[in-house]
């Protein structure tokens, strides 16, 4: 007794010293196919390349690739966009390979590639700027950007798959001529759980070098750096893509979170090349940057003055499923990262009020309490756009219903908050509760709409609502089931302002192998869950997009999604999940969502104040400020914590968070803008600073700060009392950069020291960029759509600027039929124009310009002309600041509509 | 329960007839920039360029709302949404007049009931006369709900004032008595004392006698008992070679202890402390008394003290059999053991008691000692009695002292709460408060009460709020604690619970005793303007 008392004080003490329970989750070495694939053999590979079988086609060459136990069929496919498609499957499989469905935003678009040389060992392609080299034996593929190798497949020889077969007998006498296998490979436990892996081992690998790569990014979800670490065997754990719910995660790690985007950037200052592993079953990637291992060669070739030649090398290893690899060769990172938005999609626009400030907590107890909310912000001015409601809305976790007694009058509450021009959003969870005469459940049951166990029967978990199971979203029939869900007669107490909040969906299992469900489960098409999983999140998503584009034909859908995987951007947004009210955790949100911004997924935000725990108010206002310059601006909170909106606080800390919320508020149109500008090109909305300073090496490993398009530059300060911070300025001497707070001017020449108080975070303008800003911040951004505009004008180093403006009725599709105006500024020889970039769409709007603030203009100018083509030339009043850093012109008043040029005299 | 107009007080006509040569004014109005209060009408001068009210900057007036914000104070911007930190004045005649921020002129959303914020799209209707008349019966309720609430307060503030009047009477009676009563009980004691002393003297005596008489008693029994063994030795020496053996008792069927109908070597080793034989001596020191009690069972002269014990001795396993029933015995056994410990507990005292009466029935004192004792026993009895009266009185002191050490506010007007318990429902729990004790929560299915805190104090010098804590803890959690808001209400009523932080309560609760405001207040800033 007393021993079993010492042993549960001593698992105490673990549970406090770290927060994350390690043992719940595996580590490579724990599984199976990760600990086989790390051990095969470098510089020893078995696969050969029939070269005799090649057949090359417009787009594409195929052949044979062998090994000494099976055969494959090969395939590289010239893609648009400088990529390459690799593909490899079992000729004569024993079972179907699962190949991804749903990731790529439809079929790549092929391109045309030309044999340059073909030999019995080698064939050498051609397209455009690129070239690929095949070599046959042993097996392996050089990527080329002009003449130089960029990217080399089974340059280390660990290319793998594992071909299906029959499990050999075990004989009694132990038959000493099989190789002997993992324990793991034909079955596996873990913890208290089996997997009895029906098809054996089906894994496969591949191993990418990059010559001349100084640093990988992306895979994301990890909450780490946005620069990849070295792995290893005997070091660190590869960075691992398994949709999961780890409760209180744990920073800097290469543990799997709740998302997965299995794409690689291998970037140096001449190429970033990108590679797109495109595969849903769990998945761990090795990485090895010859910085982290050449220290000591670098110094024994300082001597012999000898380089060291910069590379980095990536492993990808995955459970199951055909070999499907996409190589972009860029060669900028802005190429590249739009190379993969063109295979996986871009985020359709949203609607304008999804930019605003989300209010969320676990949980708004009833309407009163929903009510009392929205009057508190409103009584202290503080903007709020969207109140949340957690799992506590419904009658006993059933998702579609509302509690009977608290949320009895659900329409009214929305009818109450759309008044003041709010929007609701509610959560709605995959998981069933397993309750008799619950519609859902037993529709469900009625109709075999469940995933179901290895035996056939109805999978059973447990979750929130307890006992519970997990509808099919594989099933096209559950899909339309269960997206109807969605329409207004059927989710009663619902509106047209209600939208969707979809967690737990890596999906959540509380009593599942990992916090999740077990590997050998079944989904339509008799998939087992292990080659679908890191798909379960997003197909949930895409039902809820389906289910509310049904429900609102002309009203953009708005979901936020806590799992996701390549492609999830199609469909929601996503945060990063149950943090802390840590200052590190604020720290880490920027580089997360940078990482998850290259990973497509641009919407991206973390819990303001922290989820766990309660934050000091010094937390939770720099937190405010931070957030500011993320793309989705929410604050949540876990139901055992504190309450924290803003009007609790004391007047001063009240005052800097309404600052933040109101400076937010005047920045909408430009995040309105980027988002429209990412939905045209891929770009990610949110930057590090190596996507626009590619050369520069000093900002290889800045994760701190963030480049909202080409014309903010947010540092997040995340430490307590700070007083200074550091900000690297980047562009050389040539580029201006202005500060928010005070216009005051700077040159990128590197690392300043920034002094900050609690009123500020260090925020500039880039020099050469037009911000369009609504400068009368209200209670929600939709009593803001008709109000005007300020241009703030940075002047590049020769006086000149230029920006872009989106503008639409805020929240329909009817931009689709051209009903939008999207604007360019230029400034240039004192003399500020804009064009129309469509020049067939039109926009009726009411908004207008009332203020053009330059930053930079030199300090001689009297007064400004305005000319429209309909009316006379205009004297416009202009000023400067007392310190004459900015000059005002004030209110030439002229439509949005209307084409104007202001000249300053 | 609306009052009329014609009951209104005399200041409200007043108020009336302000209101209607206001609607006049505003009909034939001075003409007044868009948003300014009538007030500051004279500082915009069409006539005349404008000074910011801070004197910060001069402007020609065209720029006076032209919806462009030229004054850092705002001031020439008052009917627009231009200025970042503008007021707009709703005039709202027939109600009451407000400032509103100017970033709610022009969105789309009426907030002036006069409907003048919203001039651009002009969607809202003038509906200050339908609220002025209402906000007015509204406030001329609270006024009447105050008056007649300060009525029930006064009475409760008598009722307070005497409830402490009475109390503190009750304590100088009370301190009078436990003087009285204290100064008995030291008479009791001392003579108690003395009478004990002779009693004690008295008894010695015959204490030693009795200590003889036991002892020959025993020195009997001792030889008796010796004998027995001895006898019983005799008998079962069948061979008479001086010792007996196990086999010697195998044949005798009183040591078949598991009734088969065989005494096993187990059974009768069992009696010879595990031996296969004994000299007389041995026997009589080892084996004579764990074979007495089965003698005499046998001869049916023993009879066991319980029945468990002769579960016990008659089932004692021997191969460790039915370990399921020796199992259920130790759990009842434990079960007992309890109890047991909360009996002695509850017995404390009478046991205690029952050692001063504790006098040998069969002893026969002299008269003279008979008569001490009985002397003694009613001096301890006297003695407790007065000694209980001391504590009884002490008990009552500390309560009062409690009483009269809270605070109940000014006039002592929630003393009548004091002892009262108000309950709330909601569709789960009863809430119940008892004031100035503690605040409680049951489920409604009918477990036991929940403690939300026990009371601590008034939160702030307002009497408005209350705050009780050290609840009881929540799982995983904090103890829980609540606050009451107090207010003006005609009747004692819990109104309102709710839980905004997890296991921090708050209620509302309306009370005569909170009715002690201004009674004009909430109409007395109607058109402050005028």
């Amino acid at each position: 007794m007393a021993r079993a008392m010492r042993l549960f004080a001593f698992a105490l003490l673990v549970a406090i010293a770290a927060s994350v329970d390690r043992n719940n989750f595996k580590t490579c070495d724990q599984s199976s196919f990760c600990r086989r694939l790390r051990k095969v053999e470098q510089d020893n590979s078995k696969y050969i390349l029939n070269l005799d079988t090649l057949q090359v086609s417009a787009h594409s060459l195929e052949a044979d690739l062998l090994n000494p136990d099976a055969t494959f069929k090969f395939t590289l496919t010239a893609l648009a966009g400088n990529t390459f498609r690799l593909f490899a499957d079992e000729i004569k499989p024993l079972h179907k390979r699962y190949k991804v469905v749903g990731a790529l935003d439809g079929e790549p678009k092929l391109t045309k590639l030309e044999v340059l040389e073909r030999t019995k060992q080698e064939v050498v392609i051609k397209c455009g700027d690129s070239k690929v080299k095949l070599i046959a034996e042993p097996f392996k593929i050089e990527f080329y950007n002009k003449d130089t190798v960029v990217a080399v497949v089974n340059a280390r020889g660990l290319f793998t798959i594992e071909h299906l077969r029959v499990k050999p007998q075990e004989q009694a006498d132990g038959n000493e001529e099989l190789p002997k296998e993992d324990p793991g490979a034909w079955e596996e436990n873990f913890k208290s759980h089996h997997d009895s892996k029906p098809r054996g081992p089906e894994a496969l690998a591949m191993d990418v070098t990059f010559p001349g790569a100084i640093r990988a990014y992306g895979l994301p979800e990890h909450a780490d750096h946005l620069a990849l670490r070295s792995t290893g065997p005997g070091a660190t754990d590869p960075y691992r893509l398994y949709n999961l719910d780890v409760f209180e995660y744990e920073l800097e790690t290469t543990m799997a979170i709740y998302g997965a985007v299995p794409v690689l950037y291998a970037h140096g200052p001449e190429n970033t090349v990108g590679v797109f592993w495109h595969n849903s079953a769990e998945t761990w990637v090795d990485i090895s940057n010859s910085k982290d291992t050449n220290v000591v060669s670098s110094i024994v070739n300082l001597v012999s003055g000898k380089k060291d030649e910069n590379k980095v090398d990536a492993h990808f290893m995955s459970e199951s499923g055909v070999l499907d690899v996409f190589v972009m060769l860029g060669p900028k990172p802005a190429d590249v990262v739009k190379q993969y938005a063109a295979l996986t999609g871009v985020a359709p626009l949203p609607q304008y009020f999804t930019f605003g400030y989300h209010q969320c907590r676990w949980n708004y107890n009833d309407e009163d309490d929903v009510k009392n909310v929205v009057e508190k912000f409103d009584e202290g001015d503080f903007p709020l756009d969207v109140m949340w409601l957690d799992i506590e809305y419904t009658d006993g976790k059933k998702y579609f219903t509302w509690d009977p007694v608290k949320f009895s009058h659900s329409t009214v509450m929305l009818n109450n908050l759309t008044a003041t021009g709010r929007k609701l959003v509610a959560i709605i969870d995959p998981h069933v509760k397993r309750e008799s005469g619950y519609f859902l459940h037993e529709d469900a049951l009625n109709n075999d709409y469940y995933v179901k166990d290895k035996d056939g029967k109805v999978f059973e978990g447990w979750c929130w609502p307890g006992s519970s199971s997990y509808p099919d979203f594989f099933d096209p029939t559950v899909v339309d089931y269960y997206s109807n869900l969605y329409s207004l007669d059927k989710f009663k107490g619902s509106t047209e302002n209600l939208y969707i909040w979809n967690d737990m969906n890596e999906p959540s299992v509380f009593n599942g192998p990992e916090i999740t469900m077990g590997k050998d489960m079944v989904h339509y098409g008799n998939w087992e869950h292990r080659h679908v999983h890191n798909l379960y999140g997003l197909y949930y998503t895409m039902v809820t997009m389906k289910g509310l584009q049904a429900r609102s034909p002309n009203k953009r859908p708005f979901i936020l999604t806590r799992a996701f995987f390549a492609g999830s951007q199609r469909y929601a947004a996503m945060w990063t999940g149950d943090n802390a009210a840590e200052w590190s955790h604020l720290a880490i949100s920027y580089p997360m969502c940078l990482s998850v911004a290259l990973g497509g997924i641009s919407f991206c935000g973390a819990d303001i104040g922290g989820f766990f725990h309660n934050p000091d108010p010094e937390l939770l206002l720099r937190w405010y400020q931070v957030a500011t310059w993320l793309p989705f601006f929410r604050a949540h909170a876990h139901i055992d914590t504190k309450r924290r909106e803003p009007y609790l606080y004391g007047s001063d800390v009240q005052m800097r968070i309404r600052n933040a919320l109101k400076l937010r508020y005047a920045h909408l149109p430009m995040w309105y803008t980027q988002f429209w500008e990412h939905s045209r090109t891929g770009e990610p909305v949110i930057r590090p600073l190596f996507y626009e300073f590619p050369e520069d090496s000093n900002v290889l490993d800045i994760d701190n700060q963030v480049l909202i398009g080409k014309s903010v530059m947010a540092t997040a300060v995340s430490q307590h009392s700070a007083s200074s911070a550091s900000v690297y300025l980047p562009g050389g001497s040539e580029q201006l950069w202005y500060d928010l707070s005070d216009f005051k001017s700077y040159t990128g020449s590197g690392y300043i020291t920034y002094p900050v108080n609690l009123d500020k975070i260090p925020v500039f303008y880039m020099g050469g960029s037009i911000v369009s800003r609504k400068d009368r911040p209200r209670r929600a951004s939709s009593l803001m759509h008709d109000d005007p505009y300020t241009l703030y004008v940075s002047l590049d180093n020769n006086k000149s600027a230029t920006g872009t403006l989106y503008i639409d009725d805020s929240e329909s599709y009817e931009y689709k039929k051209k009903k939008y105006l999207y604007i360019r500024f230029n400034y240039k020889d004192n003399t500020l124009t804009n064009s129309f970039i469509d020049q067939d769409a039109k926009y009726p709007t009411l908004s207008w310009l009332e203020r053009v603030v330059v930053l930079g203009a030199s300090n001689n100018f009297r007064y400004a002309t305005l000319k429209t083509p309909k009316g006379e030339d205009t004297i416009l009043q202009v000023s400067y600041d007392s310190e004459g850093r900015s000059l005002i012109i004030r209110k030439p008043g002229v439509s949005m509509r209307e084409k104007f040029t202001i000249t300053l005299h | 329960m609306m009052p009329s107009i014609p009951k209104l007080p005399a200041k409200s006509y007043v108020l009336c007839i302000l209101l209607i040569v206001v609607c006049e004014i505003s009909t034939s109005e001075v003409p007044r920039p868009r948003g300014v209060p009538l007030s500051h009408n004279p500082l915009y001068n069409p006539a005349k360029d404008f000074v910011c009210l801070d004197n910060s900057l001069s402007i020609p007036f065209s720029q006076v709302n032209d919806d462009y914000c030229d004054c850092p104070d705002a001031s020439d911007e008052p009917g627009t949404s231009a200025c970042i930190h503008g007021t707009f004045f709703c005039m709202n005649v027939g109600h009451t007049s407000t400032y509103i921020s100017s970033s709610r002129v022009n969105d789309g959303i009426c907030d002036c009931c006069d409907g003048t914020d919203e001039y651009v799209k002009g969607k809202c209707a003038n509906n200050c006369q339908e609220l002025g008349q209402s906000a007015m019966k509204e406030a001329a309720r609270q006024s009447e709900l105050l008056k007649a609430g300060k009525q029930i307060r006064a009475s409760m503030c008598e009722m307070g004032i005497k409830l402490k009047a009475e109390k503190k009477d009750k304590l100088v009676i009370f301190a009078a008595q436990k003087i009285e009563a204290e100064k008995i009980m030291r008479e009791k004691e001392q003579i108690k004392k003395n009478i004990e002393e002779l009693e004690s003297a008295a008894l010695e005596q015959y204490r030693q006698i009795e200590e003889e008489n036991k002892r020959i008693k025993q020195e009997e029994e001792n030889k008796k008992n010796r004998q027995e063994a001895e006898d019983t030795f005799v008998r079962f020496d069948s061979n008479k070679d001086g010792i007996v053996e196990v086999s010697e008792l195998q044949s005798l069927h009183t040591f078949d202890r598991d009734r088969n109908g065989e005494v096993t070597v187990e059974e009768a080793k069992y009696f010879l402390n595990s031996k296969d034989s004994m000299s007389l001596e041995d026997f009589v020191v080892e084996a004579w008394p764990a074979m007495k009690p089965f003698l005499m069972l046998d001869e049916g002269l023993y009879k066991p003290p319980q029945p468990a014990g002769v579960g016990e001795v008659e089932e004692v396993p021997i191969n460790g059999e039915e370990p399921t029933t020796e199992a259920e015995f130790e759990e009842a056994a434990d079960e007992e053991g309890v109890n047991e410990e909360e009996d002695e507990e509850d017995e404390e005292h009478p046991e205690e008691e029952e050692e001063h009466e504790e006098t040998n029935p069969e002893v026969t004192y002299d008269e003279e000692t008979q008569n001490l004792i009985e002397k003694a026993t009613a001096a301890r009895s006297e003695f407790t009695e007065a000694d209980q009266s001391v504590r009884d009185i002490q008990s009552e002191i500390t309560k009062i002292e409690e009483y009269l050490n809270k605070d109940f506010g000014p006039d002592e007007a929630f003393a009548p709460l004091e002892g009262e318990c108000f309950d709330y429902m909601d569709y789960e729990y009863i809430y119940r408060l008892c004031p100035f004790d503690k605040a409680t929560q049951q489920q409604k299915s009918g477990s036991s009460d929940t403690r939300l805190g026990s009371w601590s104090k008034w939160s702030n010098q307002n009497y408005d709020a209350m705050l009780y804590d050290r609840g009881q803890s929540c799982w995983n959690g904090p103890q829980r604690s609540t606050t009451v808001a107090i207010s003006c209400g005609s009747e004692n009523k819990l109104t309102s619970v709710s839980e905004p932080n997890r296991c921090e309560y708050h209620f509302t609760f309306e009370t005569p005793a909170a009715c002690y405001k201004a009674t004009t207040e909430g109409i007395k800033d109607i058109h402050d303007e005028l």
